[in-house]
């Protein structure tokens, strides 16, 4: 699978598989061994199966999946803090574990005593840590307060001194499990900058997140794992829009889809037109419970008209959940004609690349005559359809335009 | 062995260093209430047992006269010694769990780390106990044999330490049967009485006397400290070995069941 040699692997994760046992009962009474003997009540559960990964030296590799899917056991194993039930992990490096920050801190002794203590559980010599303590207490901000016990420190200020500790024992490895989303944004801003500082000097960074437009931006590459099994692995937008379209799919499994039906007592308007059906559906047709960011899809309306009139003008007004009307369609805007119509209609509006960003966006309709002046029906709040992304990127404002640079 | 403890000499002092200086940070007295508990057991014995048992110690090493207090004492600080690091080191096991779970790092280091601060009181009580033999002009050469009978009941109590704390994590009871069992060695150790009260006696009662390792320690220490003279010349290296020999044990068993230990803790 992978052309590298060992030499150029940071870790080299090989069919490695991780069982724990799932006590039913309190654990660990002697009376439990003794009354059922050994292992009646226990259930074997593999947090982890078959799972290999080679990771290149130098490269910043992201892990994704659901909660309980197996990545923060895998990052605890190539940490060593446990250890693989099957295979076998190699690590070539010194390896620092960002599991998390400012783990064994000791409330009642100061910052600077913390860094000792910290820095000597993450394995660094006295020598080691005299030499950087300066270095981490200027990085961490806190030289006002580093005498100061840290039980008087924030959080925020106990995350900023384990996040110095941890990267200044120059690690050849760096495991970072979902610590990066501490802190404020100066700081983090920091920590950032110091990962693409260690990427640079060649250092190998193993992420776990849930922020997957983050990982998308930092990462070489990305491993997904879903109940402890590897889904795919490689390269980082491929795999994230993997992820995602299984977790929108999964969802939309779980979800219904989006379609409303009017009900008969709501009428307006001279009873012409009767707007009766909203819903959305794919590009394909297919109805669907959400609409995706740069995707193809269709709003679907049906009315009833019950005598036969000219072309009507159809108004979709799309308004953000927030407040702000965003948009409002109309077959008279882009130029459609209906034609002389009567009976049962229904209407695709295809909103082509969909420019909507991620949210919740409302939907009204009005039905006017053929020269858009006379009301003949209006649905308000019609339905609610919800849009999202399909790379992790949500984006800010309300639409992706459909911009183009030119440099001249 | 060795080389393990020489690598993560930085950790065990680490964790040395923040238990000696959180152990009694928000106290008044500090340290002093570390010599308040053994005290107040002496003298509650001291009366108890020279006034209404009529224990009568040994005669003194400078041969005017006998001092049951002291002798008692001498007896208290080796027990403690021992318990002390037992205990200490099943809850200090237990109380690194969580750190266990986030961090990659031998479990022996803390348990250590806490006996080299229990060696500090130690130190207090000993000094504690040369005052009371000074006042008491029962002073000799054979004091200097005591530095190898502690080395070697410390390190025969961090041995069986190890093993119970490794037992203690996966099964929570183990704590509150060495209690147990603490309670009672204490009556089958020759702390409360010279050893020449049970031999003799009963035969089963002084045999058990016998092989209760604490004996020897205990009874050295009384040799060495309140009798001024020194043991049987084999006694001392037997006993250093003896020690060595149970740490190694231990330390090994330790490292031996500790593998999956940030997963049961």
């Amino acid at each position: 699978m992978s052309t590298l040699g060992k030499a150029d692997l940071a870790v080299s994760i090989s069919e490695v598989g991780k069982r724990f046992k799932r006590h039913t009962d309190r654990r660990g009474s002697l009376k439990e061994l003794i009354v059922r003997g050994r292992a009646k009540n226990e259930e074997d559960f593999w947090a982890v199966r078959d799972v290999s990964i080679d990771i290149p030296k130098g490269s910043v590799y992201g892990l994704i999946g659901h909660n309980g899917s197996g990545k923060s056991t895998l990052l605890k194993m190539i940490g060593g803090i446990y250890r693989p039930t099957t295979g076998s992990i190699t690590t070539d490096g010194r390896v620092a574990a960002l599991i998390e920050l400012g783990a064994g801190f000791h409330p009642d002794m100061s910052g600077r005593e913390n860094i000792q203590l910290n820095g000597s559980l993450l394995g660094m010599s006295r020598k080691e840590i005299n030499a950087v303590t300066e270095e981490i207490i200027d990085f961490s901000g806190l030289s006002e307060f580093i005498n100061e016990p840290v039980k008087h420190y924030s959080s925020g200020m106990y995350v900023r001194l384990g996040f110095a500790v941890a990267v200044h024992m120059k690690p050849d490895v760096l495991l970072v499990d979902e610590v990066l989303a501490v802190g404020d944004e100066e700081f983090q801003r920091k920590c950032f900058d110091h990962l693409y500082a260690l990427r640079k000097a060649g250092k190998t960074i193993i992420v776990v997140s849930h922020g997957l437009g983050q990982l998308e931006g930092l990462c070489d590459e990305v491993a997904w794992l879903e109940h402890g099994q590897l889904q795919q692995a490689g390269n980082t937008t491929d795999t994230i829009a993997a992820y995602l379209h299984r977790v929108n799919r999964d969802e939309a499994a779980r979800n219904p889809n989006i379609t409303a039906t009017r009900p008969e007592d709501d009428r307006a308007g001279n009873g012409v037109v009767r707007v009766t059906k909203a819903e959305i559906v794919s590009a394909a047709g297919e109805p669907i419970n959400h609409a995706e960011t740069g995707a193809t899809f269709n709003l679907r309306v049906g009315f009833d008209v019950s005598e036969s009139i000219l072309g009507p003008n159809l108004r979709i007004a799309l308004q953000h959940d927030t407040g702000p009307l965003v948009s409002m369609i109309s077959n008279h805007a882009v130029g459609y004609d209906f034609g002389t119509i009567e009976g049962e209609q229904l209407v695709d509006v295809a909103i082509e690349g969909n420019p909507l960003l991620p949210g919740r966006y409302r939907v009204h309709i009005d039905v006017f005559d053929y020269t858009g002046s006379t009301l003949l029906d209006t649905w308000n709040d019609a339905m609610e359809f919800p849009v999202r992304s399909q790379s992790g990127e949500i984006g800010q404002g309300f639409v992706q335009l459909p911009a183009r640079f030119t440099r001249h | 062995m060795l080389t393990d403890l020489y690598t993560q000499r930085a950790l065990i002092w680490a964790f040395a260093n923040r238990d000696f200086k959180t152990r009694y940070r928000a106290s008044l007295l500090g340290w002093g209430w570390s010599l308040l508990q053994p005290l107040a057991t002496l003298v509650v014995f001291a009366a108890v047992f020279s006034m209404v048992f009529r224990v009568q110690a040994p005669p003194l090493g400078n041969g005017e006269g006998t001092s049951y207090a002291a002798f008692l004492f001498t007896g208290i600080v080796t027990w403690n010694l021992f318990s002390s690091f037992l205990n200490l080191s099943m809850t200090q096991l237990k109380a690194s769990g969580d750190l266990l779970k986030k961090v990659q790092f031998p479990g022996w280091a803390p348990v250590l780390g806490a006996s080299i601060v229990q060696l500090v009181q130690v130190a207090l009580e000993i000094v504690v106990l040369m005052g009371l033999f000074v006042w008491q002009r029962n002073i000799g050469w054979s004091w200097i044999l005591a530095i190898p009978i502690l080395i070697g009941t410390a390190l025969f109590a961090q041995g069986i330490g190890l093993m119970l704390a490794i037992l203690n994590a996966r099964f929570g009871d183990v704590q509150y049967i060495v209690a147990v069992v603490l309670g009672a060695l204490y009556f089958l150790t020759p702390i409360l009485y010279p050893i020449s009260m049970v031999q003799g006696h009963n035969v089963l009662l002084s045999a058990v006397v016998k092989i209760n390792p604490m004996s020897w320690f205990v009874q050295s220490m009384h040799d060495v400290m309140y009798s001024l003279t020194a043991p049987t010349w084999w006694v001392i290296p037997g006993l250093l070995i003896g020690g060595f020999v149970t740490f190694w044990i231990g330390f090994a068993v330790f490292n031996r069941a500790s593998e999956d230990l940030g997963e049961y803790l």
